[in-house]
């Protein structure tokens, strides 16, 4: 799928991927804190890596093998390094503001990874139990 | 997002529903403003209606509290859902914010 840098089109990315899980029987809580990270992803795509620039594009791809979902977000931007982001639990830091949304990727993700330009990363997601099964987290 | 405001013994009570998210933080950015503003010094905030918080509803909701410790304001959230409240936890804004279970008890640990 591929969206202009509009936040606006966030949530109708969010909703199709949500409607997919919803059709393969994923137990809510998963959708939840999946949409979630979806929605930071392309959020700092937009914002971040295409700096909000809506003649740049975002490239948004799932699929869900096994009971291993994968989502890749990958943007035209030149890159930032989310992992150069400081740490938003430390005491210093809980007040700042922004910062956090990469933090929910790498917390909430069974494995996160950045391609060398920083410009997709790639989110792994297993699927333990199905719906009414345990807690995603 | 809709947010409804009843003000009961100095309490500001908001019972916020929907979703705070990109879409829907300047909106709540801009009715807390306004109380702010007033400098209400007891603001809970009921998150029974609340389905869904995003990083950038988390980072308005901590904007709120720095407006209110400016004057002294303090700031109470209750009845978060398990996923919303597990959001808190990750990011350990439980410790920067008071988080009561039930709105009886916030009203009561206010005075």
């Amino acid at each position: 799928m591929r969206i202009p840098s509009d936040i606006k089109y966030i949530r109708k990315v969010s909703a199709e991927i949500e409607n997919f899980l919803r059709s393969k029987n994923i137990d809510e809580s998963y959708i939840f804190y999946i949409r979630l990270c979806a929605e930071e992803a392309i959020k700092n795509s937009i914002l971040h890596g295409n700096k909000g620039d809506k003649g740049k594009s975002v490239f948004i791809t799932y699929s869900l093998k096994g009971d291993k979902f994968n989502m890749e977000i990958e943007d035209e931007g030149s890159g930032f390094d989310p992992l150069k982001l400081p740490d938003p639990t430390k005491n210093e830091n809980l007040l700042m503001e922004g910062g956090r949304g990469v933090f929910l990727i790498q917390k909430l993700m069974d494995k996160v990874e950045y391609n060398d330009r920083k410009n997709k990363v790639s989110m792994i997601k297993f699927i333990k139990e199905k719906k009414g099964g345990r807690d995603a987290n | 997002m809709q947010i409804k405001q009843v003000e009961k013994d100095g309490i500001v009570i908001c019972y916020l529903s929907g979703e705070i998210d990109i879409n829907t933080s300047p909106q709540a950015k801009k009715f807390f403003d306004k109380l702010i503003i007033a400098k209400k010094e007891k603001i809970l905030l009921n998150f029974k209606d609340v389905s869904y918080v995003d990083s950038s509803g988390l980072a308005t909701l901590v904007e709120i509290l720095k407006g209110l410790r400016t004057y002294g304001g303090k700031l109470k959230l209750v009845t978060l859902s398990t996923k919303v409240k597990n959001l808190f936890e990750i990011t350990k804004l439980d410790k920067l914010f008071d988080i009561v279970a039930d709105e009886e008890e916030a009203v009561t640990s206010f005075s």
